[in-house]
């Protein structure tokens, strides 16, 4: 799981109402993801992000783009 | 040669630990405490084995109690120890999820956060002996939700899960459960009761 392999990307945004918008966004077209906590190697806030396969990346920058403005895909 | 046991500044209940452990393979033990619930306890412990046991007060409030084993001694049943307060082999550490939520206020925002505590109570350092799930929480359990792989996970790793039957009838997923073992109240109730600590978010 996250934290012990770099197996997974995430998805990290600027505000809490963002991750809730993709959450949508990706519910809608059908990618699989996560909701989780943000590492605590990446910030120390109380953040949520978005997990995803790295197969999914796409699928999910495609959802995303044009309707949520600011996001950073990161390798976990 | 009675075999000495320092149990000197031990929280309760490790001096009555040790002590047993000590009377496994031991016929003559001495044990230095320094609080009188140590000593009322191991003195318990000495007559529920069958051994004598003689207390002596040492200079700064330090207890030394010989035990022997007695031949052909009864052996009692469970002595009643003083509660420690500590709390003596404490129950199940117990995580309720009552709700699909986490907090009051926005249900929105309490959907995402209670995703984020369940991902997150595989990795704590106190890890759910039980997880208990009624109410609104018992869709977390069924098929389809997003959290099932993290409940697959923590049964994997031997925390117990129930599941409200009734809750899981109410919401007419009872077929769809599919992680955890659909329960009834007086098992949750019984689990509740035990619990040496309960964590609810």
């Amino acid at each position: 799981m996250s934290g012990t392999s770099s197996r997974y990307f995430i998805a990290l945004f600027d505000s809490v109402s963002h991750v809730l918008q993709s959450e949508k966004l990706l519910k809608k077209a059908g990618v699989s993801h996560k909701i989780v906590p943000v590492p605590r190697e990446i910030s120390s806030e109380c953040g949520v992000c978005i997990r995803f396969l790295p197969e999914h990346r796409d699928d999910v920058e495609n959802a995303l783009a044009g309707k949520v403005d600011k996001f950073e895909i990161r390798q976990l | 040669m009675s075999e000495i046991i320092n149990a000197k500044g031990l929280a309760c209940p490790q001096p009555v630990i040790l002590t047993k452990k000590a009377l496994d393979s031991q016929n003559d033990v001495t044990v230095l405490v320094d609080n009188t619930t140590a000593v009322e306890n191991i003195k318990r412990l000495a007559s529920s084995s069958g051994c004598s046991a003689e207390v002596a007060e040492e200079p700064g409030g330090i207890y030394k109690i010989r035990l022997k084993k007695q031949a052909g001694a009864a052996v009692a049943d469970a002595p009643g120890y003083l509660s420690c307060s500590t709390g003596a082999n404490p129950g199940p550490n117990v995580f309720v999820i009552s709700s699909d939520t986490m907090g009051k206020g926005s249900d929105e925002l309490g959907s995402l956060l209670i995703k984020a505590f369940i991902h997150t109570a595989i990795e704590l350092e106190n890890r759910p002996d039980v997880m208990i799930f009624y109410n609104t929480g018992v869709k977390f359990t069924a098929q389809g939700s997003d959290t099932l792989d993290d409940l697959k996970n923590l049964e994997a790793r031997g925390v117990k899960i129930l599941v409200c039957g009734t809750c899981a009838n109410f919401f007419n997923i009872k077929e769809k459960v599919a992680a955890g073992i659909v329960s009834n109240m007086y098992d949750i109730a019984d689990t509740l009761s035990r619990a040496g600590r309960i964590v609810q978010p």
